[in-house]
C-alpha cells in the first residue's frame, strides 16, 4: 500500500478481522482492516459509534474484550509478527512496545491505590525497561513535567483527588512510562470540555515533538482530527472506507461520499453553517448490514451495483485509498 | 411578557459554608421563541443555571419569574402550568430514559397527568408525539425497550417526550453532545423546526462553539465562567467580535475540521492557562488572563455595554477584540 522508496512502516495492520458471537450467529466488528502506519506519524482512526474503531483499537493491544475475538489478520511491528502471541508474551509486549491509553482512562486508575503506588506496581511488572524502580520514577517525573504537573501534587495522590484533565495527562504519562514505540489513544479528548481537549491536543503534539512519538489517535470528533493528525482513516460500519493525508482528506483530495457527507455535517465555529447538512438515517446495526456497499442506504451517488457488490480498497500512487464503486470507476474527484 | 425572567440569581449547593456559589448574581431574560445558548467550560454553572430555570432547585439568592410570576409563589394549577411549560432535555439519552419503561409508557404517562390525552388514547397521542421527531411510531415501537433504540433514536425519544407537554421553554443541557456526527446535525434541526413550528423558545446549553454557533444563530450567547456571566450578545456580533478575554480563548480553542487554518489559528492563540480555583476579589478570570492589570486583580469589573444587547464584564475589552481580529475569528469563510 505504501508507494516505493518511502520508508518502512512501523506498524503494519493486514486483513484484521474481529468477530462477536451474537446469539447462533456472529457480529463481525471489524472486517479485513489493513492498514500502515509509519515511524513519527500521528495517525487518526475516526468514525461513527459501531465503526469498528474502538474495538480495532483494543486488537492492537491484544485485549479484544470477550466473546470478541480476532478471527483473521496479522499485526507486525518493525516486520514483526506480534498479533499470535500467547497471553504471557501479550503481557511482556502491551506497555513496552505498544502502549494504550483507554477511554475510560479518566476512571481507570485504582481509586484506592495511589497514582505512586499504581506506577511502582508497573515498574515492578516490567522490570526490563529501567535498572531500578527509582530509575523509573524518575522518568515518571521527567514526562510530568512535560504535561506541567508537579510529581509532589501526582505521586501521592488518589485518583479522586486529580480533576478529569489532570487524570488524562497521569493516564497518557503513564502509558508512556514503558517507552512504546506506538501509542493507541482511544477517545482521549471525548469526555473533556474545549479548554481541556486543548490541553491534551497541545501535549500530544508536544509528546509527538520531544519523543518522536507514533500515535494511533482513535476519535469519533472530525475537528479534532484536522486538528492533530498526519494521516486520516475513516470507518464505517466495520470496513475502512478511505484513508490519506489528513489535508486531503479535508480538501478537495477525499473521494468518499460518506467522509465528504461526515465532514459536510460537522458545525465550524468559523462558518455561518449554512453549508452544514445532516446524513440521511443512520448508521447500519452490524447485526444487518445492507448489501453490497454498506453506505449504500444513505448514499446520494448510490448506483445499483453499490447495493449488489461491496466495493474493494483501492490505492493510488500516492497512498490514498478509498473503498467506492462510483469513485474508483471515474476517479471523480469529490468537489467541495 | 417575558417568558422567563431571572433577577440577580446566586445559587450554592451547600449554603451556610464560605463555599464559592455555583452561580454568582446572574440575571437573564428569555423571550417567547427565543434561544438563549450558554457556554462555558465544565463548572461554569451552566448546568445549575439549566436546573434553577427547570426549577429542579430552588435559587439561593434572587428570583425567577416565569411569564412574570415569581417562581416561589406558584401554587396548584399555576405551578403545574409552569411544570408542564418548561421541559429539560438532558445530555446522555442512555441514563435519562428508564431501561425498565417501554417508549410508549416513557411519554404517555405525562400526557394524562397534564390532560394532554385519556388514558383510553395515551398510546395513539404518544405515537403522535414519536411521529413528530421523525420516529418510526408503530406499535411495535411502542413496546421496544430503550436499549433495543440507538442513541440518535433514545434522544429523539427524550426530545418527543419533552416537546408532546406543550412547553414554552425547552432547557437543552448537552443535548447533542454525545450523539454521532452524522445524526447530531438532524437532532439540531430537528429542534429548530419544532421551535419555529410550536414557538418554542431555548435555553441551550452547550461548551462546543461550533454547535452553538448554528444552533443559535439567530439567538443569544451567554459566555460563564465560575458562575458569573461575563459577556453576552447577539451570536453573530458576539463570535464576530469577542469582547472578553475569556471568550476570545474558547473561541481559540475549538478545533475546526479544516487543518490549514487549524494550523494558522495556533500560531495566534492565547496561552492556555486552566483554571483550579478562581481568584478572590477582582474578575473571575484575572488569574488566567494573559491582559490583566492590577484593577482587573482587586476589583469586580461593571457590565459594560456595547450597543446591540452586547454586554461585557472586562476592565480592558478593547485587548479582547484586538486578540480575537488578530486570529481571524470575525471572517466567515
Amino acid at each position: 500500500m505504501i508507494p516505493e522508496g518511502s520508508t518502512r512502516p512501523l506498524l503494519e495492520v493486514t486483513g484484521l478481522t474481529v468477530d462477536f458471537p451474537s446469539g447462533a450467529s456472529r457480529v463481525r466488528a471489524v472486517d479485513e482492516v489493513s492498514f500502515e502506519v509509519r515511524a513519527n506519524e500521528i495517525c487518526a482512526l475516526v468514525g461513527e459509534s459501531g465503526c469498528g474503531k474502538s474495538t480495532l483499537a483494543h486488537a492492537l493491544v491484544g485485549l479484544v474484550p470477550p466473546p470478541g475475538q480476532v478471527v483473521a489478520g496479522q499485526l507486525r511491528l518493525e516486520g514483526e509478527t506480534y498479533s499470535s502471541t500467547s497471553p504471557r508474551e501479550w503481557r511482556a509486549l502491551r506497555g513496552a512496545q505498544v502502549g494504550m491509553v483507554f477511554q475510560a482512562a479518566m476512571s481507570g486508575f485504582n481509586p484506592v491505590a495511589t497514582i505512586g503506588r499504581q506506577v511502582e506496581h508497573i515498574l515492578k511488572a516490567h522490570p526490563e525497561t529501567f535498572p531500578s524502580v527509582a530509575a523509573g520514577r524518575a522518568y515518571f517525573e521527567e514526562l510530568l513535567g512535560l504535561v506541567q504537573l508537579p510529581v509532589q501534587r501526582v505521586w501521592g495522590a488518589y485518583e479522586g483527588e486529580l480533576s478529569g484533565g489532570m487524570k488524562q495527562r497521569v493516564a497518557i504519562v503513564t502509558a508512556l512510562l514503558l517507552k512504546p514505540r506506538v501509542l493507541v489513544l482511544d477517545e482521549p479528548t471525548t469526555a473533556l470540555d474545549v479548554l481541556n481537549q486543548r490541553l491534551v491536543i497541545d501535549l500530544l503534539r508536544q509528546l509527538h515533538q520531544r519523543l518522536g512519538l507514533t500515535m494511533i489517535f482513535v476519535t469519533h470528533d472530525l475537528a479534532v482530527v484536522a486538528d492533530v493528525a498526519d494521516r486520516t482513516l475513516v470507518m464505517y460500519a466495520g470496513r475502512l472506507v478511505e484513508s490519506g493525508g489528513t489535508r486531503e482528506i479535508f480538501g478537495r483530495g477525499r473521494k468518499h461520499p460518506y467522509v465528504t457527507a461526515l465532514i459536510e455535517a460537522v458545525p465550524s465555529v468559523l462558518e455561518d453553517g449554512l453549508s452544514i447538512r445532516a446524513i440521511a438515517g443512520e448508521v447500519p446495526n452490524l447485526a444487518h448490514l445492507p448489501p453490497g456497499c454498506r453506505f449504500a442506504p444513505r448514499c446520494l451517488m448510490a448506483e445499483a451495483l453499490c447495493s449488489e457488490v461491496e466495493p474493494a480498497l483501492q490505492c493510488d500512487a500516492s497512498g490514498h485509498a478509498v473503498a467506492c464503486h462510483v469513485v474508483n470507476r471515474v476517479d471523480w474527484r469529490v468537489s467541495t | 411578557m417575558n417568558l422567563l425572567e431571572l433577577r440577580r440569581v446566586s445559587h450554592w449547593y451547600r449554603p451556610g459554608e464560605a463555599s464559592r456559589p455555583a452561580l454568582r448574581d446572574v440575571s437573564l431574560l428569555i423571550a417567547p421563541n427565543e434561544v438563549v445558548a450558554v457556554v462555558g467550560e465544565s463548572g461554569c454553572g451552566k448546568t445549575t443555571l439549566g436546573k434553577l430555570v427547570a426549577g429542579l432547585y430552588s435559587p439561593s439568592a434572587g428570583e425567577i419569574l416565569f411569564e412574570d410570576q415569581p417562581l416561589r409563589s406558584l401554587q396548584g394549577r399555576n405551578k403545574k402550568h409552569y411544570r408542564r411549560s418548561v421541559q429539560l432535555v438532558h445530555q446522555d439519552p442512555y441514563a435519562s430514559l428508564n431501561p425498565a419503561v417501554t417508549i410508549g409508557d416513557t411519554i404517555a404517562p405525562a400526557l394524562v397527568h397534564h390532560g394532554l390525552a385519556r388514558r383510553h388514547n395515551a398510546g395513539v397521542a404518544a405515537a403522535r408525539a414519536l411521529g413528530a421527531v421523525g420516529l418510526d411510531a408503530t406499535p411495535e415501537f411502542l413496546d421496544r425497550y430503550p436499549h433495543q433504540l440507538s442513541g440518535g433514536q433514545r434522544q429523539r425519544v427524550a426530545i418527543a417526550r419533552a416537546v408532546s407537554l406543550e412547553p414554552s421553554l425547552v432547557v437543552a443541557d448537552e443535548a447533542t453532545s454525545m450523539l454521532d456526527v452524522s445524526v447530531r446535525v438532524a437532532v439540531l434541526d430537528l429542534l429548530l423546526s419544532l421551535k419555529q413550528h410550536r414557538e418554542l423558545a431555548y435555553l441551550f446549553i452547550s461548551h462546543d462553539f461550533g454547535v452553538v454557533r448554528y444552533f443559535a444563530r439567530a439567538g443569544r450567547i451567554i459566555v460563564m465562567l465560575y458562575g458569573v456571566v461575563v459577556e453576552e450578545g447577539p451570536t453573530e456580533q458576539l463570535i464576530a467580535n469577542p469582547l472578553h478575554p475569556y471568550t476570545v480563548l474558547l473561541l481559540q480553542s475549538v478545533p475546526v475540521p479544516d487543518p490549514a487554518r487549524n494550523e494558522q489559528r495556533r500560531r495566534d492563540q492565547l496561552p492556555l492557562v486552566l483554571g483550579g480555583a478562581p481568584p478572590e476579589r477582582g474578575c473571575v478570570f484575572s488569574n488566567r488572563c494573559p491582559f490583566a492589570t492590577e484593577v482587573c486583580r482587586t476589583t469586580t469589573p461593571p457590565r459594560v455595554e456595547a450597543g446591540l444587547g452586547h454586554k461585557v464584564r472586562c476592565w480592558s475589552p478593547r485587548a479582547a477584540l484586538d486578540a480575537g481580529r488578530s486570529t481571524q475569528l470575525s471572517h466567515s469563510t
